[in-house]
């Protein structure tokens, strides 16, 4: 399965995965016109620091076993069998939380109005995610994780 | 092979899906009293109060049971199960108003067994409970009949401020009725959060017109065939059409208790979600699991417990040795845009616990760890819920976090705070994508 690695090892803390996730996730799709959107787009990634100039940028894992799937109770978040990506159905989600309670990396975001939840969704409109380009020190890397461990050696 | 599934709710839906990932081809035969069993009971309230449409309820499309190759016995009901023979005993109701009898069976035999009969609610021992009018919130006919008589109802009384009679109270609230709630306790929702957070939540219900009333419990209800009111404890009166009974959920443990299967409160069960006899398994509302928080045999009657026993006790059945890591209580609430989760042990009763709060009064945001011996045992979060489930994690792994203590409470307290501590541990974070998140590090 494709999804998203982190290196910690390059990654700066700073931010940039987190705007590039927001602009891809608005209405504009586009930095200077997305800041005055309202509501503002929601960031499906967050960089989060470790402890003092140690970061990593993190978000949905796409768990084999996902523990935000067993405790929908609505049917919304399910694995699609195809790819084994996590996925959220909309049209379902009813806005109960559960995934939230259960989600272990914080992973997932309340859209408050909408009642909705999002995690990242690895940009299905693009090649490649949003995130990872905007990465400055490529610490972000789209691939299978045996890929992810040949370009650490 | 033949698996009997009794129990077509969360644990029976999710034992079928975990068969079929491992066994494609044999016979799943599953067994509910409800005709239509395919929707999501915590979503009735939902649906209830208007904020859904009907089709959201029905969490696995119609054709689940063709898709899966289930053969469904629906709307009868599972009356004994004999060990030695491997047979359920499945009764008829062979009409409307008759009640299942041992004289209109048919025995199903079984070589693997679960049984995920769930929970029934409470009803009050007060005179006047069999009136017309007065219904508990658990299935999708109570739903439906509270429905039919909602025009001719200006004011409902709740009885019991736990999280079902709340939710009804929210719906009907919702729905433009006069609500009271009468809570026998000193605080509303006093099984899951705590009386610092059952204050704000309190506050924010009342704020939106419903009425609470603590420390008072019904004596009576009232009225001819229909209801009238209720007559409370406290010597005073209340006119109502309607009454609704939120007093929690009593385990159906009868079937197996009475065919010689260990039962305590629940139905007792193994690591691998087996209860005492072989190849006879149990799951969901009605199985005693052991509680990671408590450390002990307990019920968690809650969707995402039940789920994920349904997954195990499912995996097991197909001849996989599963281990269940056991369950948690653990709830998510809103009400009038204020959300709640709270986790494990949240009211401690011993002085072995330490709690740590956080209180933001501006915010509206109020926060709880409780810890034992430096490991969280339970949380509570109010207004800032985005990262209670990394708490959940540290609990399940049983985390040592002295060293995050001090920060533990704050908004930037996230998953990144946590990576050392899942570095350091050598029993927990087992799962592969704590390892992948760890690997560069």
């Amino acid at each position: 399965m494709k999804k998203i690695y982190c290196n910690i090892k390059k990654c700066l803390g700073c931010g940039s995965c987190e705007i590039a996730c927001a602009v891809e996730h608005s209405k504009a799709k586009e930095l200077n016109s997305t800041i005055s959107e309202n509501p503002l787009p929601i960031k499906r990634r967050r960089a989060e620091f470790v402890e003092e100039n140690v970061a990593i940028s993190t978000g949905c894992q796409h768990c084999d076993n996902a523990a935000c799937v067993t405790a929908c109770m609505s049917g919304a978040m399910y694995k699609e069998a195809k790819t084994g990506l996590t996925q959220h159905d909309r049209d379902k989600c009813v806005g109960c939380w559960m995934c939230i309670m259960t989600c272990p990396f914080g992973a997932i975001t309340r859209e408050k109005q909408e009642k909705q939840v999002v995690k990242c969704d690895l940009c299905p409109d693009r090649d490649k995610p949003a995130c990872v380009e905007a990465c400055p020190t490529k610490a972000l890397y789209l691939g299978t994780l045996k890929e992810f461990k040949e370009i650490l050696k | 092979m033949q698996y009997v599934i009794i129990g077509s709710s969360a644990a029976g839906i999710s034992a079928v899906e975990a068969i079929r990932t491992k066994d494609k081809d044999s016979k799943i035969i599953v067994i509910s009293d409800e005709k239509n069993p395919l929707y999501s009971r915590c979503l009735i309230s939902y649906l209830l109060a208007g904020t859904i449409d009907e089709k959201k309820i029905w969490y696995r499309k119609d054709s689940f049971f063709k898709n899966n190759k289930v053969e469904p016995l629906l709307g009868v009901k599972a009356i004994g199960i004999d060990i030695k023979k491997k047979e359920v005993a499945v009764s008829n109701f062979a009409g409307e108003g008759l009640k299942p009898s041992p004289a209109n069976k048919e025995n199903v035999k079984f070589d693997r067994l679960l049984i995920a009969t769930g929970a029934s609610p409470k009803l009050e021992n007060i005179p006047g409970v069999d009136k017309k009018g007065v219904f508990p919130l658990r299935t999708i006919e109570h739903m439906t009949e509270i429905q039919a008589m909602l025009d001719k109802v200006k004011s409902v009384a709740v009885l019991g401020g736990g999280l079902i009679g709340l939710r009804a109270a929210y719906a009907l609230k919702n729905r433009g009725k006069d609500v009271s709630v009468f809570v026998k306790s000193g605080s509303i929702l006093s099984q899951i959060v705590d009386k610092d957070a059952a204050i704000l939540m309190q506050k924010r219900i009342e704020e939106k017109g419903i009425k609470i009333f603590t420390g008072v419990a019904a004596k009576e209800i009232t009225g001819d065939k229909s209801v009238k009111g209720v007559a409370l404890d406290n010597g005073s009166k209340h006119a109502c059409e309607l009454v609704i009974i939120g007093k929690g959920v009593s385990p159906n443990i009868e079937i197996a208790r009475d065919s010689g299967i260990k039962t305590n409160r629940g139905i007792l069960t193994s690591d691998f979600l087996k209860t005492n006899i072989e190849d006879i398994f149990s799951a969901g509302d009605v199985a005693e699991t052991n509680d990671i928080a408590l450390g002990e045999s307990s019920i968690n009657a809650i969707w995402p417990a039940a789920c994920e026993q349904g997954r195990i006790a499912g995996l097991n059945m197909a001849g996989e040795k599963e281990t269940y890591e056991g369950s948690l209580a653990m709830n998510s609430i809103e009400f009038f845009g204020l959300p709640v989760i709270s986790v494990g042990i949240t009211r401690p009763k011993s002085a072995v616990y330490e709690e740590i709060v956080k209180k933001d009064a501006a915010r509206n945001i109020y926060k709880k760890v409780v810890l034992k011996d430096g490991i969280i045992a339970g949380a509570i979060f109010v207004n800032s819920i985005e990262n209670i489930g990394v708490i959940g994690a540290l609990i399940k792994n049983k985390v040592d976090i002295t060293g995050v203590k001090d920060i533990i409470l704050e908004d930037y307290f996230d998953y990144g705070k946590i990576i050392p501590l899942i570095k350091k541990s050598k029993k927990g974070f087992r799962e592969q994508e704590f390892k992948e998140t760890i690997l560069t590090l």
